[in-house]
């Protein structure tokens, strides 16, 4: 059967810049905040013109009993739109979309490598399951995600700057290293979300040690649910759509 | 008031005009959690090809001014695997079927119309993709030799009696000059239009934004391009047309339906709103009972042209 999706107007309960990278953007919706899982995505209608045409989509960064919060950077012209919307407005969005992290591991120690937009999802799925690894990676310190918004977090939460202005300087993978070396690598699994370079890197450092995990890989996408075939991602089992058979892949299935 | 909104293409009854364009309403039953299929007039398949195809790298998409581009490259498992898994699927539903094919060749062409012949319980007709921008062979720029396309739509009427309707794009030429032709080979209808090929350009890499230096654009941004086609074709050759090209809205819908479209494939806009299909077929029953018109067959074709509208009209 055809799993229930959601496509529904939402009233903005708080649309507010956190910090020099991120905008918070928060909504009621009682289908939405109980269906959600870490990884997944929505597909949000920035305004109701034509122009710009598409959805965006984006990742959940929170839900509570009937709210659903959303993290983002401003990247582009859509996005500086939803930047502008006030509390009260309202906003077209549909989800659940693609599947999701897994969740629980077993014995398995979960260690997460999140950089620029695939902050947000990780931070969720931390806050969901026991995490033993937060490693956050990001340009400077002015970008890093707020504390407070941390506060669920019970992993250890280890940042890297490419500046050095806060935390390791360097990659965020220096971090992933300094914690693989000398362990037994059969006691973790690594799931990771951010720009391709980083992903690809961690995946070359779990392969390194002979460490599972997943990484949830995105392409520019229009449909958001598996129609348009724009997202394909490649996988030893062939294409792949990322917004329907992904995002989340596991790193011995992805073909890079 | 009751809207009768029967659509008839000469042997073919569809209870609506409202369809799909092939390739933007998945291969199945991706749309199916958001809207009933089951409440269309037609479903236009995504372009089905002997072999399968892996399509183009990525990135295949881009947004644009209202629309977007497309590399697709007619990504599809081929004929096998359709008729294994998704006909199966068509069939069950119960919806009538218009299967879009493309070959590489008209022997392709024939083969494929020579299967879907075997299906006439499930398949109601047949779109004839002559005009894809994302391929080589059998794309648009190897059917801008006439021939080709006249041996395609020749090799599909000799295996089939079903109805053929051929997909055609300003891409190729002459749009009328070819309509002509290819129902002077037997094409039941013409399809109309295909994506119009576009580019845009990333200002740091200095490159096309999608992996191929040319996409399809689809969208509202190329509907005043597609309306004047539909209504030129309709005008000239008064034959069956199934129209798509930016149809977003029922205001959209209902002026393609006072320049004679027979079919309405809703396309791009199923990206930005599964349910549009069904919002459009809401509206244009509106704007019918709000003008007393029982029969969606009054209002087709009534344009009006610019030179009869004489005096009391303001524009």
């Amino acid at each position: 059967m055809t799993e229930k999706k959601y496509d529904e107007d939402v009233s903005l309960l708080e649309n507010k810049k956190v910090n020099e990278k991120y905008f918070k953007l928060a909504f009621r919706s009682k289908s939405l905040s109980q269906n959600i899982k870490p990884g997944q995505f929505l597909q949000v209608r920035v305004n109701q013109g034509q122009d710009p045409f598409l959805r965006r989509p984006f990742s959940y960064f929170r839900v509570s009993p009937g709210k659903v919060e959303i993290l983002y950077e401003v990247l582009g012209r859509g996005t500086r739109i939803l930047s502008g919307k006030k509390k009260g407005d309202v906003l077209r969005v549909m989800g659940p979309l693609g599947n999701s992290f897994t969740g629980k591991l077993g014995k398995k120690k979960r260690i997460l490598v999140a950089g620029g937009v695939g902050v947000p999802p990780l931070v969720f799925l931390a806050g969901k399951y026991p995490t033993e690894y937060l490693l956050i990676g990001t340009k400077s310190k002015a970008e890093l995600m707020p504390k407070s918004e941390l506060k669920k977090v019970r992993a250890k939460v280890l940042c890297s700057t490419e500046d050095g202005s806060y935390g390791t300087k360097g990659r965020v993978t220096l971090l992933l290293e300094k914690i693989l070396k000398g362990r037994h690598p059969g006691e973790f699994f690594i799931q990771t979300c951010g720009p391709k370079p980083m992903m690809e890197s961690v995946i070359t450092i779990a392969a390194k040690y002979g460490i599972e995990g997943e990484a949830s890989w995105d392409e520019s996408m229009a449909c958001g649910v598996g129609a348009c075939l724009g997202c394909m991602v490649k996988t030893k089992d062939g294409l792949k759509r990322a917004c329907a058979d992904g995002p989340v892949f596991k790193f011995k299935d992805l073909k890079l | 008031m009751k809207i009768d909104l029967t659509t008839k293409i000469k042997n073919l009854v569809l209870k609506n005009p409202i369809t799909v364009a092939s390739g933007t309403f998945g291969t199945t039953d991706e749309y199916a959690g958001y809207v009933d299929p089951k409440k269309l007039g037609a479903i236009i398949t995504k372009t089905i090809t002997v072999k399968p195809r892996a399509g183009n790298p990525m990135p295949r998409i881009c947004e644009t001014s209202a629309g977007m581009l497309n590399a697709i490259g007619l990504q599809n498992k081929g004929l096998e695997d359709f008729i294994e898994h998704k006909i199966p699927y068509f069939k069950k539903l119960g919806v009538p079927l218009i299967v879009s094919i493309a070959g590489e060749s008209a022997e392709e062409f024939g083969k494929l119309a020579k299967t879907f012949d075997g299906m006439k319980d499930v398949v109601k007709a047949l779109e004839v993709n002559l005009s894809c921008p994302n391929v080589e062979t059998g794309g648009v720029n190897f059917m801008k030799k006439q021939e080709r396309i006249l041996d395609a739509v020749k090799a599909v009427r000799d295996q089939t009696g079903l109805l053929a309707f051929a997909k055609i794009s300003p891409e190729l030429g002459d749009v009328l000059e070819i309509a002509g032709k290819v129902i002077g080979q037997g094409m039941d209808g013409i399809s109309l239009i295909n994506t119009l090929r576009g580019m845009a350009v990333d200002l740091r890499t200095r490159s096309s934004r999608i992996a191929k230096d040319f996409g399809g654009l689809s969208g509202p941004a190329i509907k005043p391009v597609a309306l004047r086609y539909v209504y030129q074709v309709k005008k000239e050759l008064q034959v069956p047309v199934i129209a798509s090209g930016g149809i977003s809205n029922a205001q959209d819908a209902l002026e393609f339906l006072i320049v004679g479209a027979d079919l309405l494939a809703i396309g791009t806009a199923n990206f930005v709103e599964p349910q549009a299909t069904l919002q459009i077929l809401k509206g244009v029953e509106t704007f019918c009972r709000k003008e007393k018109i029982r029969y969606l067959g009054d209002l087709r074709g009534s344009y009006r042209p610019a030179a009869e509208k004489g005096e009391g009209c303001n524009r």
